[in-house]
């Protein structure tokens, strides 16, 4: 739980499975303590959230003296003995989720529906399917409240972290045992309860009023049971106002002709007019309040609460979809600083939108940073040391740029003094290996053999098209072994992630060949579809592959850096969804245009107005 | 009537203060402003460099090295993922304090805090894993190089001390070795890394470490390093002392 969802910023979700246990987690951000309840997945307790509540409470009032004066010492050398409250409040817990009485059913006097006269009952048709739907919900959770609560003699038991605050023990044999009997008593007890439910029944019926048939009245209005209100008379349904420009749309239209697709640009500006205007009367209701509020907040120790954070969270949520975020992305990435700000004490002179602004910013960073740092050079010396060839494929949709940045690449490690070996295994694109023999000659003037002792710096292996890519890599490698060299640049055809044949050839070239690195290439222009496309083709890779840990995308090459001017948003999609690091920046099509990634200056221009 | 009774008053007023009494008040005004800035400026060299921050990968041993340095006593810790500091009375007749940070080691988050305390660093104790050392050298020696090429830490030349934990084990390395595969890594990382496509905004490329044309050595830094053998846990376990001496004598040294 620590090393994984917390630092990467996926905290939105108080929850967390990991193996076969759930862990429900709840932070505390005054005092900096998380609280975590883990129990087996199968099993669905209701009554786990009410217990760490219950435990943070609890937990803090006891304790709060020393948090707040010894800080760090008073964590060390404080002795928490919660072990006994903590029992206490669980046992509480698991009774009160037991012990729910079946609820007696209503006598006909009791409920409301004696004390409707007649013409209330004219309900119109809506209204009663709501009803019955109701009912029907409320005896589902019935069943599973006992169901529950027959789980918890195992629930307990089960936890592998022990939290923050005490200690889960494991209930005794005998415990279950009483536990289990205790169940079946009950059920039985149930058994006889619904014998006595049906007499209430009776009492209705006598409780019921008639109903007036007498059709000897003749009176129509009494047999008119239609609604008054809506239907009926023509004067009482109020007259719509028919506009024909709302109802046409667009002024300018010509009639008769077929417009092409439009943007969605009109849409958005509304949305952000709507949420605009839902902010602005409560910024009105502030008012007197509003100012000595700031002022309170500028001084002293105010402490956030969900509602000051909501409109700033929006309004940086929408700011980061303006910078090309994938839009599930940032919700998620708001829900997570929202959870780690909740409750925190802000210091003097800070407002909420700093603070957010700040946490937000860190939040970012620390995505951009990678969990583990991708060195070609260093990796390729380690392989050149074990005398085989370092083998890296491009994988990736159409036209994102696979082989002009192959080509970069190359020309890098060149210069680094490798040979490269490049792969032809695009054998669908027509003009595909001659773009690479052409940029091989090239890399080849530039880098002449005399220059480095008279081997060939680059080279191309390829067999033509319409052959089998996994075949011809395979082939590659064995040759850039025999050969001696340092590099095997992979290039494949771009497919895209809805194409499941085409996606299973490149999952079996990537599980038969096992390269030393799978680098996702991805343009920078690209918006929601990041997402897509990342999840599809991890997730081709992982179904294809035969091996107990599969080989999944390793490093993303961010192309087309140069046609994006600050809306740096799809570096983050990107690696928030694999938490991968960016290996690779492209930013044009001469052989110099490849820089790495700096995380700051990225999040800078993010945040940046 | 108000407005009217007001203005006689704001001309006396005026009629005060263009006196010598005005001269007074300026005078006394610029006092107050340069004795707060004397203050914030004493203050803040007072305060600069009074830290060691513990540093190192996951599960290297930094925060059982915290709290047994602070009370001495064994505790069970968790994967970190904020910092702690507590001030440490470095001997008993020297009185003098050194603030103890704890720094997390997980990789999203252990450069976050090394940019928030960095500036305060005092002296530096990197806690290195002896017995998972073989495994992990890469990953140490990115890490070590990260924080050496830092610019605040090049400009400032805090003492570094390589703390190898975990000695109790019988598998652990020495600090010899782990010294010398150390500057055979950083060797290379300094190649590899120099060599690295530059990045986005073009702010220069990292920084040398150690002399060009030489092979690294750990003499050829601007700061003081020294390697030192030490086990949080110790020797008997949980309920015996930690052997912290090494350590112990070079904070002593440092504060």
């Amino acid at each position: 739980l620590l090393t994984a969802p917390l630092p990467q910023e996926r905290g939105g979700n108080n929850s967390f499975t990991h193996e076969a246990l759930t862990l429900k987690y709840k932070l505390d951000n005054q005092f900096e303590l998380v609280f975590v309840v883990g129990f087996q997945k199968i099993l669905t307790l209701t009554y786990v959230d009410k217990l760490i509540d219950d435990v943070h409470k609890e937990f803090r009032d006891k304790y709060r003296n020393e948090f707040q004066q010894k800080g760090a010492l008073g964590l060390l050398n404080g002795t928490f003995d919660f072990k006994d409250d903590f029992m206490r409040l669980l046992r509480d817990a698991e009774e009160s989720s037991r012990v729910r009485t079946p609820t007696v059913m209503k006598t006909f006097e009791q409920s409301l529906k004696s004390q409707k006269t007649v013409k209330c009952m004219i309900e119109t048709r809506g209204e009663k399917p709501k009803e019955k739907v109701k009912n029907k919900k409320n005896k589902g959770s019935k069943k599973e409240g006992t169901e529950a609560a027959a789980a918890p003699t195992k629930a307990s038991g089960g936890d592998k972290q022990p939290s923050a605050a005490g200690d889960k023990e494991e209930l005794t044999k005998d415990e279950i045992l009483q536990k289990n009997r205790e169940e079946f008593f009950r059920r039985h007890m149930k058994a006889g309860e619904k014998s006595r439910s049906p007499k209430p029944d009776t009492q209705k019926e006598k409780g019921k009023k008639p109903r007036v048939w007498d059709l000897g009245n003749s009176n129509a209005k009494v047999l008119d049971y239609s609604n008054s209100a809506t239907n009926g008379s023509a004067e009482a349904c109020p007259v719509e106002e028919f506009d024909p420009d709302m109802a046409l749309g667009d002024k300018n239209r010509e009639p008769g002709r077929l417009y092409d697709l439009e943007y969605e640009s009109e849409d958005e500006a509304e949305e952000e007019k709507v949420v605009q205007n839902t902010s602005k009367p409560s910024a009105k209701k502030g008012g007197l309040g509003g100012m000595f509020g700031m002022l309170k907040g500028l001084v002293g120790s105010k402490s956030l609460t969900r509602e000051d954070m909501d409109p700033v969270l929006e309004k940086m949520k929408d700011h980061l979809i303006a910078k090309n975020v994938a839009a599930e992305i940032a919700v998620q990435l708001c829900e997570s600083v929202a959870k780690k700000l909740e409750g925190k004490v802000m210091g003097t002179f800070t407002t909420v939108t700093s603070t957010v602004k700040q946490a937000l910013q860190e939040a970012l960073v620390q995505i951009l940073q990678p969990q583990r740092r991708v060195d070609v050079l260093r990796d390729v010396m380690d392989a050149q040391r074990h005398r085989r060839p370092y083998v890296v494929t491009f994988c990736g949709v159409n036209g994102v740029g696979k082989s002009t940045n192959l080509a970069k690449i190359s020309f890098w490690l060149i210069e680094n003094g490798f040979s490269v070996l490049i792969a032809a295994c695009d054998t669908f694109r027509a003009g595909a290996v001659e773009q690479l023999r052409t940029h091989t000659r090239r890399l080849n003037a530039l880098h002449p053999p005399e220059s480095h002792g008279g081997r060939t710096m680059v080279q191309l292996y390829e067999k033509g098209y319409g052959k089998d890519a996994a075949g011809i890599a395979m082939e590659a490698i064995s040759y850039a072994r025999n050969q001696g060299f340092d590099v095997v640049l992979v290039d494949t055809a771009g497919r895209m992630q809805d194409n499941a044949p085409l996606m299973t050839a490149l999952a079996k070239l990537i599980a038969v060949n096992a390269p030393d690195l799978v680098l996702f290439v991805g343009e920078a222009l690209v918006g929601n579809e990041a997402v897509d496309q990342l999840v599809k083709f991890n997730k081709a890779l992982a179904d294809h592959s035969m091996a107990q840990t599969p080989r999944l995308i390793d490093g993303i090459v961010l192309t087309k850096f140069d046609t994006i001017d600050d809306k740096v948003g799809a570096a983050i999609s990107m690696t928030y969804i694999t938490s991968k690091p960016i290996v690779f920046v492209g930013t044009g099509q001469t052989y110099c245009d490849l820089r790495s990634l700096n995380a700051k200056a990225v999040v800078a221009a993010l945040m940046k107005a | 009537a108000m407005a009217s009774g007001l203005e006689p008053d704001l001309a006396a007023l005026r009629r005060e203060l263009s006196g010598p009494a005005a001269l007074s008040v300026l005078i006394a005004l610029i006092a107050v402003v340069v004795t707060f800035l004397i203050w914030r400026f004493v203050q803040g060299r007072r305060s600069s460099r009074k830290a060691v921050l513990l540093l190192g990968l996951c599960d290297a041993g930094k925060t059982l090295l915290f709290a047994r340095l602070l009370s001495g006593r064994y505790r069970d810790t968790q994967t970190s993922i904020t910092d702690s500091s507590a001030t440490y009375r470095v001997s008993r007749d020297k009185s003098t304090n050194v603030t103890l940070i704890d720094l997390p080691g997980h990789e999203s988050l252990r450069l976050q805090f090394l940019e928030r305390f960095k500036a305060a660093a005092r002296a530096i104790v990197f806690v290195v894993d002896s017995v998972a050392f073989q495994r992990e050298v890469k990953d140490v020696a990115e890490f070590l190089y990260q924080v050496l090429v830092d610019g605040t830490i090049l400009k400032n030349a805090p003492a570094l001390l390589i703390a190898c934990n975990k000695q109790d084990v019988t598998m652990a390395k020495s600090a010899k070795l782990i010294q010398q595969q150390l500057e055979k890594e950083l060797n290379t990382l300094r190649v590899t890394r120099s060599a690295a496509p530059t990045s986005l905004d073009s702010s220069g490329g990292p920084a040398q470490l150690g002399k060009k044309g030489k092979d690294f050595d750990f003499s050829q830094l601007p700061m003081r390093v020294e390697f030192v053998e030490c086990s949080a846990r110790g020797s008997k376990g949980e309920e015996g002392d930690a052997d912290l001496e090494g350590l112990e004598k070079w904070l002593v040294k440092v504060a």
